[in-house]
């Protein structure tokens, strides 16, 4: 554990203050990286890229994951409803980014489909004006995502005792008020789960953006995780790079931290509540 | 924290996949000069079949470990960090190059450079670009010359001739583009400095080589003139779509853009995709935009390297010192169909033999491909901005500031 994580967490932390290339020594530059990287216009891009990754990874693959779950459950046969949105997860992200290219590039499978139906939208350069690049990533992704987060509301489903859905339904509830006032409360355990990993997720995205777009053009569609890539293996600038990346980790632990600790204090509170 | 560990868990890859494959498990050679050479490459060429000759010729086989990518460099830079530099490895020509020979990681090769060029296998121009404080680092496997290849049917069919002139090229375009065939390749990426190269060197050669040294400037009239130019072409329809990722010798079989400017290593491309050279394919060299006392020649070289402190330092050197003699650079050609830079050595087909003759009688002035002969910190943001501008047609300007922002920052660091 102290080799593998915790030694090369404070290398990264020391290297993120220094002027260092890979080779030599690393020179101490005191807070000169964390300066250039917030003064960076391409920085910023990139901490807004995340953002909507983040935002579009959590109303995408979980608010379709909780849909494809909650329609499946019940029904006879519902595994191979959900067969098919499982089945990209067993793709790497690399894997789904190289099919997405075929289909959103230039001239891409997308764009003849239009053509050939004759539909609005051909005139449309996926990958190359921004936002709409990262936009189309995301459901990239969350084609990718679906499947796992409907699963894992799946099992949270499977777990809600039948008794108060029982007595809901006696009572008269049905539907979308049976959902939202006995369902949605009951699956807050696996709503924990599967918001926080896409909260992590969506700011560590990498491989998508790299095998579609490599963060272009003109790190239009970068996102941090790239620009750390970038700062750290394409311009061995490993002093800036290790600064992004202690700021990407930083936020990423924090946002952890802060939604945990709500999520527990709402469950704490709903307890206390119930007694 | 699971990003946080991710430069932590490429380092420990990156050293173990150093240990387990290019170096390790290698016994401390001490000197021998005979058995089997570690040798690290970022390359696609067939190095296995090339370990045969060596082994007949020189008694050194090589175990070749490929890598790709940026992560490439990383991987090598790490490695001077432990014990188990590579033998042999695939580098760059670039500040990247200065950056090891100033940090005396990789072994010097003054004594291999001073024999090659006193026997004629290499020319003192392309000593230049392994110079680093008037020492030799590292040796070529290849030299490469920037031609463009041509559909041959294409041209057959319109009764297209070879260019000659810029104008030529440019009413051959003109043509082309009339008989709905796509004149020119152009990609996005790590290729999109290939035309600003080609328009740039081909106006003025003296404003390109002070571009990539920093005495000129990116928001130079004289440059701003050259990317209007490249604007003026992609208007007219000249090139291709620049985001398509099909490989230049694709498009060219399938009859989509009928030329394309790449180094001479495209022969082996060119087969790749089914195209004999002659029959299908051929090649001239790219008329300069304003024609000048010499044609420029964009020239390319692929340099492997050894590491100063690697157990194998001495097979690396001999291994080095074959590949740049007529013994080792004939049967390498020989392989890759391509031209030799060792001038004792034969060109393996009639059409290199062709360029070959053509280059010793005429007046050629050679410069180092834009991707080398530009800093890395620079050609990063250069690619970048050119892969924009590629996409986003208009005012050159804002690319041009941005490129220059980065040279400012370098060239101030410097």
């Amino acid at each position: 554990m102290l080799l593998v994580f915790y030694l090369p967490v404070l290398y990264t932390f020391y290297l993120s203050f220094t002027e260092y290339n890979g080779l030599g020594t690393p020179e101490f530059v005191g807070v000169d990286n964390f300066a250039a990287m917030f003064g960076d216009s391409a920085f910023l891009g990139a901490v807004r890229n995340t953002m909507i990754w983040v935002v579009g990874t959590l109303v995408l693959p979980v608010g379709l994951g909780l849909l494809v779950a909650v329609l499946a459950y019940g029904f006879r046969g519902s595994g191979w409803l959900r067969l098919p949105f499982l089945v990209p997860y067993a793709l790497s992200g690399v894997a789904v980014g190289v099919i997405w290219s075929f289909m959103l590039g230039s001239g891409g499978a997308l764009t003849q489909a239009l053509q050939f139906l004759n539909l609005p939208g051909t005139e449309l350069r996926w990958l190359q004006d921004s936002p709409l690049n990262t936009v189309v990533m995301v459901i990239a992704a969350a084609w990718q995502g679906v499947g796992v987060n409907a699963l894992l509301f799946t099992v949270g489903l499977q777990s809600i005792p039948k008794e108060p859905l029982e007595a809901a339904r006696i009572d008269g509830a049905t539907g979308w008020r049976l959902f939202s006032t006995i369902t949605w409360p009951l699956l807050r355990p696996s709503t924990t789960v599967v918001v926080g990993l896409s909260i992590v997720n969506g700011l560590k995205t990498f491989d998508v953006v790299q095998a579609m777009t490599q963060g272009g053009p003109a790190r239009s569609s970068e996102t941090l995780a790239l620009t750390m890539y970038r700062d750290t293996f394409v311009n061995s600038d490993y002093g800036l790079g290790s600064a992004v990346a202690i700021f990407l980790s930083v936020v990423t632990v924090g946002a952890s931290i802060i939604y945990l600790r709500r999520q527990l204090s709402l469950s704490s509170a709903s307890l206390g509540g119930g007694k | 924290m699971k990003t946080l560990k991710l430069p932590a868990g490429l380092a420990t890859v990156v050293v173990t996949a150093l240990l387990a494959t290019a170096c390790g498990g290698e016994a401390n050679d001490a000197g021998a000069t005979t058995g089997e050479l570690a040798f690290a490459h970022n390359k696609p060429w067939d190095f296995d079949a090339f370990s045969k000759v060596s082994k007949q010729d020189i008694d050194i086989s090589l175990k070749s470990t490929q890598y790709s990518g940026d992560p490439y460099r990383a991987f090598i830079r790490q490695s001077f960090r432990t014990k188990e530099s590579p033998g042999l490895f695939t580098w760059e020509v670039s500040t990247a190059l200065d950056e090891l020979a100033e940090q005396g990681v990789i072994a010097e090769t003054t004594d291999l450079w001073t024999e090659a060029v006193e026997k004629g296998y290499v020319s003192d121009a392309v000593r230049q670009l392994y110079t680093v404080d008037g020492k030799q680092y590292c040796t070529p496997i290849s030299v490469d010359n920037w031609v463009m290849f041509y559909n041959k049917a294409i041209f057959t069919k319109y009764g297209l001739s070879v260019p000659t002139t810029w104008d030529e090229l440019m009413q051959v375009a003109a043509t082309l583009k009339q008989r709905g065939v796509t004149p020119f390749w152009n990609q996005t990426k790590n290729f999109s400095f290939v035309w600003f190269q080609t328009l740039l060197a081909g106006t003025d050669l003296r404003l390109y080589n002070d571009l990539s040294t920093g005495k000129a400037k990116y928001t130079d009239p004289r440059v701003v003139a050259v990317m209007n130019n490249w604007l003026e072409l992609q208007k007219k329809g000249y090139f291709n779509d620049p985001g398509q990722t099909d490989f230049a010798r694709d498009l060219m079989r399938e009859g989509k853009i009928a030329m394309a400017p790449e180094g001479t290593w495209f022969t082996a491309d060119a087969a790749l995709a089914g195209m004999t050279m002659g029959k299908d394919v051929d090649m001239f060299v790219i008329p300069a935009v304003t024609p000048g006392a010499a044609t420029p020649i964009a020239i390319e070289t692929a340099p492997v390297c050894v590491g100063e402190s690697s157990k194998q330092k001495s097979l690396g050197l001999k291994f080095s010192q074959w590949w740049m003699s007529p013994q080792g650079q004939q049967p390498w050609v020989k392989q890759q169909g391509n031209l030799p830079f060792n001038s004792d050595a034969e060109a393996p087909t009639p059409q290199m033999k062709a360029l070959k003759s053509k280059l010793a009688a005429g007046k050629y002035e050679y410069y180092n491909r834009y991707f080398e002969a530009t800093p890395v910190p620079i050609r990063t943001v250069a690619l970048e901005q050119f892969s924009a501008f590629l996409t986003n047609r208009g005012d050159p300007m804002p690319y041009l500031t941005a490129i220059q922002a980065a040279a400012d920052e370098y060239w101030a660091g410097r």
